[in-house]
Parts: C-alpha cells; structure tokens; sequence
C-alpha cells in the first residue's frame, strides 16, 4: 500500500513559474483527483510524478523512496494518457504485453497475464487489431489494460476520458470507479471536467496557476470551499458572487449584500470588515420570501429551470423546480437559505465562517 | 466527396504535361533508331525501325557497366552513411534540449545554401593530403558534405511528426530513452527514413561537380561524368550511344519513381520546404 | 560521476552524443574546408603542385579590377531571374492545374515532376541532342512548322545560349516548386473557398483572394530556395554551354572551376568562390528581412 507524498515540489521554466511549492499527501488507495482551469498545473504535477519532467526543486515521494532521480521505468507507476499513446504499429496484443516485454518476462507468463487484463476490459475479440482499426472507445481500453498489465502502485491517468463523447464518458466513468474499488490503488487522475472529479474521486485537490487551492472530500469541496476561487469553479450553474459587508444587528450577524440586508443567526463578534458572499442557485427559493427581483432569463433544461435575477442590482441565479410559468421580465418573490450563504473574507479570498456554525 | 473529373482541366493540362515529358521520349526513341534514321536532314518522329544495337555497343564496348558498378556502390554507401548518421542528428534535434541546439539547427540550415563550388578546392586538398585522390571513398566523404545536411532537414520534419506521448509512454511502460527510440520512434519514423534514404540515393546517384573534381581513373569513376568522358571527343559525339547510355543511366530513377514516387514526394511537403 | 548528476544533466548528454557524429562529419567536410577556401583565397596556389604563398588581398584586388568578377556576377543574376521566372510562373500554374480533378492525375504528376530527378547530365545530354543544330529536332519542328527558314544555332550564339539554359533550367527545376506549391493547396480548407462563393467571388477573385495569400508563406521559402540554388547552379550551365560562347554564359560558379582547374590558380578561384558567397549572403539577408517586414 503506497503513499504519495509531494514536498515542497516547485517547477519553472526558466524566469517562468509554472508551480511555485507544492506540497500533498496522497494517502494509500485513495482516487485523487487533480482539477483545475487550463494552466493549472494539474497536468504538469502528474508529470513529474511520472518522471516525465523534473521538478525544480522538492522531492516527489512513492511509498518511502524518493522517486526524483528514478527514470519512469523505475517508479514502479502505470499511466494512461489522454491521447492513449496506444504503439501504432503493434496490434493491442502487443501494446499490452510491451510493458511485460519490457520487464522481461517470459512469453508464457505474458500471455497469461494478457489473459487476464483481456477478460476484465472484454478486450480479446480486438487482441489482433492495430490501434487505427479502433474507436476511441476501444481504444481507451486498450490503454488501461496496457496500465493495469503492470499492476503497478500508483496508477496515472491524465485526462483519459476527454476525447470520448458524452455517453461513452459516462460509461467509462463507471467503470473505471469500479475498477479502483476492485483493484483498491492509489490513483491520481487529471480532469478539467468537475463531474468526472465529483463523481469518482475520495479527495479533489482544486488547482489553480499552480497552487493548491483545497484538498479535501467532494462534498467538502462542494459545500465549504476553501476559498472564492473554489466556490465560484465548482458547480454548475455557478455560485453567485458579490461584494457586501458584515454588521451588528443588535448581537446577531447581518449581511449586507446589494440591495440585501440578511440576517443570519450567529454572533457578531469578530468579524472581517468587507467580504465576499456566496450563494449557489439551489439555495435560492423562488416563490415566497421578503425580497423582490425581476427575472432576467428562463433556461428550462427539462428536469428544473435555471432563472437568472436582478435583486435591484445583485445578480442571483435559481433552479425552480419542474417547469413554470415565469416570464422574463417578471417580478418574483424569493428568499435564501440563511445557513447556505458562503462567507470570504475580502481581503484574502479565504472562506469564513462565523462563530457558531 | 468524390468530385467529377475536370474535362477542361485535363484539357488544358494534358498538352502541357506531353510537352514537358517530350525530351525523355525522345531520349527513348533516339536510343531506338538506326544510326542511318538518326543523321538525316529529316527526322521522323517515330522510328521506322527499331534496334537494340546502340544499347548492346553501350554494354559491350564502353566502360558503362564499371561506371555503373561504381555509381552503384557510391550511391549506396553515400546513403548508408548518411542515413546513419542523420537519423541519430535528426533524433537529438527534435526530442534533447542542450546548449547550442538551435544554433546547431541553423547551422544545418545554412550549409544547405552553400555552393559547393566553394568547398571543391580545399575537398581536394584535404583528400589529396590524406592519400585518398581519385577513389570512391573520396566521392562518399565528398557526397556526405552536400546530402548529410539535406537528410537531417528531412528526417526533423518527420521526427517532430511523431507525438510525443508514445515515447513517453514507453518510458512508462519500462523503456529506456534509446529503448523508446527502437522500439518506438524509428518504426514510426520507417517512411520518413525510406524517403530519406531514396532522396539521398538520387543525389548521390545525379552527382557530377564532385566527380569531375577528385576522380579522374576510369577504376573509380561514377556514370556522371564516366558518360560525358567517353563519348564525347573533339571529332564526334556519338548521339545514339549517349542516348542509351542516358536512358540505362536513368534506370534505377526510374525503378525508384515507379515504385516510391509517394515517399519521394512526402519529403517535401514535409521537410523540404517548411522552415 | 554520472550518478551524481541530475537526470536532466544526462539527457542533455545523450542528446549530445547523438548529434556528435554529425558535428564531427560536417566540422570535417563542410566547416574546415570553407575556412580552408577563405584562408586559400588570400594565397596563390598552383594546382598541380599545389604549392602556394601568401598574396594578401592580391586576389581580391585583381577579381574586382579586372572586370572578370561584374561580368560574370552580371552574367549569374541574368540566368538567375530568368530561370526563376519560369521556374515560378510554369510551377504555380502546373500546380493549380495538377489540384484539379485531372484524368490519369497520377501520371500527369509522375511525368511533370520526373525531371527534377534525373541527373543533370542526362537533361543536358537530352537536351542538347534536341537543340542540335543539324539534326536536332527543335530546329526541325521550328522550320516545319514555319517559324524559322533556317536552323538556329541555340548554343553556339548570344543571346539564344542563355535563353537556352534558362529553358533548360526551368524544365529541370520547376517540379520543385509544383511539389511545394501542390502540398500547400492540398492543406488550405475548403470551407474558405466555399464562404468566398457565399459572398459573391468569382474564380478569379477566388484566386486572388484565397488562394494568393495561402500560399504567400510558402512561395517566400520557395523563391529563397531556388534563387540561391539556380545562382550556385554549376553542372548545367558548364555541360550545356561551358560558359560559352566567349563566356556568354559563364556565371560566377564557372568562373571558379575555370579558375582551379583550367588557369590552377587555386588561390583565385578561392578569391571569386567567397566573393559569390558574399554576394548570396547579403541577398539573402536582404530577402529575409524584406520577407519578415511583409508578413508583420
């Protein structure tokens, strides 16, 4: 059971800093996943990992070695990469046993083990084709069953789904949660794609420019983010973001946001002058409440209908559930979930919560 | 989308391409006809007999066929060295980052633009000094000088062609960087290498400044300039025999242009022209 | 010692030792002898001896004084814009025509560019047969079909010699300029032509206002590529016409072989070969930067 250890880990290309200190524990089986915009450095953390590229500095730990000065072949690590990489001029037979070739295995055993990974990703009616004569699907197979062949520590994958389409991801998605849940490694996956990271990983790490933003469970994730950045990436349709500013209303909290007073059931004490309020469309209730706003857009998408409001300047958006009858231009009533309402101080960005919550 | 033929086009077209191919034909046709058909005031564009014996005189009584031996030998081990060599160059050029490398690449660029007419008094020096005047090794040193630059501007292209991934992932999969390279990059580079190889082959093959230069003994004289030599005096040149000669010169192009046209062609597209 | 270096470090080294023997081959044949020929060009060297002494820029002097050097450089640039020319316009036009749905276009494409391949001794040879005076059958089409009374003396005569190798070098080298040209129609979308119709464009402005500009970059390096080529062009010219007559054709190139090998005088043909360099060295800086402010 292997552990994953960065420390420190920086990277930079010449005066450029693409990654100025990294530091993350991957704990042994967990399914990791690194997310982030373009130009994170998700995909360049998952490279020095691999042995791709150096890191400038910091030492990259795999179970108790320190893997910086190991060439890939001696990380004991398997990847998958998003174009798979598949050899073009073997057949999928030969792309899967060339990891054992490489490690010199005897042509018995490789069969064997060719076997086995064949049976488990339903691959043995392609084991003669070239990679040109695949779907993208298919392909994608072969490329896991190419990683899985070696039955490495950590597995790698960079991006692997994203050139499947919608359905075929899906699919894939599951299958691949299955898999870490039979085969119980430690697995670093790279997405942009929060759906793929919310449904498949124990802990996302939220990138950003090339620092960490939170490490935490998806729910955590979700429904505590760390900082502004977090709250406004994940979730779909996004979180809305505003300035306000936080008063004593006779002992109790009171947010000041827009047009908006809202009086929230925490103390007041202590509390950080100018903030940033957060607060995701679920969480407005459209319908009844003590403040008014006119409706600005209707996206019905079938199950519910995304609204977007204009509080008298303070844009929300809601989900109403089912299908109404709301008109853009309309005026509505609505309320929010006082607890939900996402707190940053204004001055760093991080999340605050009040005393009592 | 498979479009319909253009009848004006090919119209157009057709006529031009017959008058650009009309000097080989002729070529073809003259090392047919009779001697008696050839020196008269008035040709015929078709001959009216047809013979081999200017082709059997070429074979039989001229050095030709060392001539060809000695192209034949020149021209492959031209391309063997070259090969070798460029493959390597080519490999640390698109996949090594170190000191100099761009410089190293603009270099092999402008060797490209030199006249070699620059290089053939000090080439004969050099090679005179070390003992190796007038011998087909001195024709693959010289050779390698003009088609070593070309082969590695060729293979580049084709190299920088091949994603990175695969190397990378064979990396992964337990290969070492050279063990990426064999078992990886040069089965996926083996077209760009055969176009290579056959582009060198022609250059070396099509060669004659180098040869006029540094050979002068019918043992180690290439067809360039053993045909131009042999037939031509000051009294008579011998037209049907040069003829022959020409198109048995031109044979293994031909072989080469029949079967490899694609790859030849594939070259410049690639490399050839694109900085 | 390789132990206690970075992983990087020996990549780098690697990457090194595989371009040492290219390093080494060309140091050996391309770098040593050209700064062998500019240290040659500031002695007198006698060929078959090769014995030689210092002379300073005696060469020099006497190349730029005597006339030899303009003539011949006048001489190259004439053959150098001509052959281009057609080499050019014939190469642009055969590949437009070779991108359309011709019938056979495979054969049509084999036979067009079958003459960059063949050696220049077997075009010379071809060609001279048909431009020979008595028998050859330029002369005999021309007069057969009325357009000249009597046979033309295409390589003994001025003017007609340098149209003759500008003829002949266009035929030869115009396949490299359709093989660039053709690959680079191949790749421009046909979603740009089918919005130019869209708006209105005829054929011809389809021409001028797609095509033209797509293939700008490429006919930039094909125009740099045969200029220097065809201006260091020496096989042709010196087995058509020797530079004759009464070195009517003797272009820079010529004049160097004349000099190392007819007048051994290693040392001034040394002198005119780095003069020829010098000359192509600013042309081509001239062009780059021209080029490089055309396409900002």
């Amino acid at each position: 059971m292997v552990q994953v250890v960065f420390e420190k880990v920086s990277k930079a290309y010449g005066d450029t800093v693409a990654i100025p200190g990294l530091d993350l524990v991957i704990e042994s089986g967990e399914f990791v996943s690194l997310l982030g915009p373009s130009g994170c450095g998700k995909s360049t953390t998952l490279r020095m990992l691999a042995g791709l590229e150096q890191p400038t500095s910091g030492s990259i730990r795999i179970g108790d070695r320190d893997v910086v000065d190991l060439a890939p072949a001696a990380r004991d690590i398997a990847m998958v990469f998003q174009s798979y990489a598949l050899y073009p001029h073997m057949t999928v037979a030969e792309n899967i046993c060339y990891p054992l070739k490489k490690r010199g295995l005897a042509k018995a055993d490789r069969a064997i083990k060719l076997a086995e990974v064949a049976a488990l990703l339903q691959l043995e009616p392609l084991l003669a084709r070239k990679p040109g004569q695949l779907s993208g699907g298919q392909q994608q197979r072969v490329a896991l069953g190419r990683a899985l062949v070696r039955e490495p520590s950590v597995f790698l994958l960079d991006e692997p789904l994203s050139n499947l389409d919608a359905s075929l991801r899906a699919h894939m998605r599951a299958e691949l949660i299955g898999l870490h849940r039979r085969l119980g490694k430690t697995m670093v996956y790279v997405t942009h794609d929060q759906l793929e990271a919310m449904t498949m990983s124990s802990r996302i790490a939220v990138m950003r420019a090339g620092e960490l933003q939170q490490f935490a469970p998806p729910d955590e994730i979700y429904n505590r983010p760390a900082n502004v950045f977090v709250a406004g990436f994940i979730g779909t349709p996004a979180m809305a973001l505003a300035d306000g500013s936080l008063a004593d209303g006779g002992g109790h909290l009171v947010v000041h946001v827009g047009p908006l007073a809202v009086a929230l059931p925490y103390a007041a004490a202590a509390r950080p002058d100018a903030v940033t309020v957060g607060i995701r469309p679920e969480d407005v209730l459209v319908g009844e409440g003590p403040w008014q706003a006119q409706v600005r857009l209707v996206e019905p998408t079938g199950y519910e209908t995304i609204v977007a409001l204009d509080a008298g300047g303070l844009a929300l958006t809601a989900r109403v559930p089912g299908s109404n009858a709301l008109r853009v231009g309309e005026t509505v009533a609505f309320d929010l979930r006082r607890e939900r309402i996402h707190l940053f101080d204004k001055s760093d960005g991080r999340r605050w919560e009040p005393a009592g919550r | 989308m498979k479009k319909r033929p253009a009848w004006l086009a090919s119209l157009i077209t057709w006529p031009i391409v017959l008058l650009i191919a009309f000097p080989l034909l002729w070529m073809l046709i003259t090392s047919v006809k009779p001697a008696a058909e050839l020196f008269s005031t008035s040709p015929t564009l078709l001959p009216k007999a047809i013979t081999f014996e200017h082709y059997a005189r070429v074979l039989q009584d001229t050095p030709f066929l060392q001539y060809f031996a000695n192209s034949m030998i020149l021209a492959t081990s031209t391309t063997v060295v070259v090969i070798s060599i460029s493959v390597l160059g080519a490999y640390s050029l698109v996949r090594f980052a170190y000191p100099g490398r761009e410089t190293l690449a603009s270099l092999v660029l402008f060797t490209y633009l030199l006249p070699s007419v620059v290089l053939i008094s000090p080439l004969y020096l050099m090679l005179v000094s070390i003992g190796l005047a007038n011998t087909l090794a001195s024709l693959v040193i010289a050779y390698t000088s003009f088609a070593l630059p070309y082969a590695l501007w060729l293979l580049r292209s084709f190299m920088a062609g091949i994603p990175q991934d695969l190397e990378s992932a064979a990396m992964v999969d337990g290969a070492s960087r050279m063990g990426a390279f064999i078992d990886v990059v040069l089965p996926q580079a083996l077209p760009g290498i055969i176009s290579t190889a056959l582009f060198t082959f022609i250059l070396a093959w099509n060669e004659y400044l180098y040869a006029l230069v540094l050979v002068n003994s019918d043992e180690a004289r290439p067809l360039t300039t053993g045909v131009m030599t042999m037939l031509i005096s000051a009294f008579n040149i011998e037209w049907s025999l040069l003829m022959a000669a020409s198109v048995l010169m031109s044979v293994p192009l031909i072989i080469i242009f029949a079967g490899f046209q694609r790859h030849l062609t594939s070259g410049f597209g690639a490399g050839g022209v694109k900085g | 010692m390789l132990d206690a270096m970075s992983r990087e470090r020996r990549d780098a080294l690697l990457g090194l030792l595989l371009i040492a023997p290219t390093v080494l081959v060309l140091g050996a044949v391309i770098v040593y002898p050209l700064l062998s020929a500019i240290a040659l060009s500031f002695q007198s060297v006698y060929t078959p001896t090769l014995e030689g002494h210092w002379v300073g820029l005696a060469n020099y002097r006497e190349l730029l004084g005597s006339g030899g050097f303009w003539a011949a450089l006048l001489t190259t640039a004439i053959w150098t814009a001509g052959t281009l020319t057609l080499q050019i316009v014939i190469g642009v036009a055969m590949a437009l025509l070779l991108h359309q749905n011709i019938l056979f276009r495979s054969l049509a494409r084999s036979l067009v560019l079958f003459p960059y391949f063949l050696s220049t001794v077997v075009a010379v040879l071809v060609w001279r047969w048909l431009f020979n005076d008595l028998y050859g059958i330029v002369n005999h089409g021309l007069m057969a079909a009325g357009i000249i009374d009597a046979p033309v003396n295409w390589l003994g005569a001025m003017p007609n010699a340098m149209f003759s190798i500008m003829v002949v070098g266009a035929w030869k080298f115009f396949p490299f300029v359709v093989i660039a040209v053709l690959a680079r129609l191949q790749t421009i979308p046909e979603s740009l032509y089918e919005a130019a119709r869209i708006d209105g464009a005829g054929p011809i402005s389809r021409f001028f206002d797609v095509t033209l500009p797509q293939l700008r970059e490429v006919l930039t390096i094909v125009i740099l590529l045969r200029t220097v080529w065809d201006f260091k062009e020496f096989d042709l010219i010196y087995l058509m016409t020797g530079g004759g007559p009464v070195n009517g054709t003797r272009t820079l190139p010529l004049i160097v072989y004349q000099q190392a090998f007819g007048l051994n005088q290693m040392g001034m043909a040394a002198a005119y070969a780095v003069s020829m360099m010098l000359v192509m060295l600013v042309f081509m800086l001239a062009y780059l930067q021209r080029a490089r402010k055309a396409a900002a």
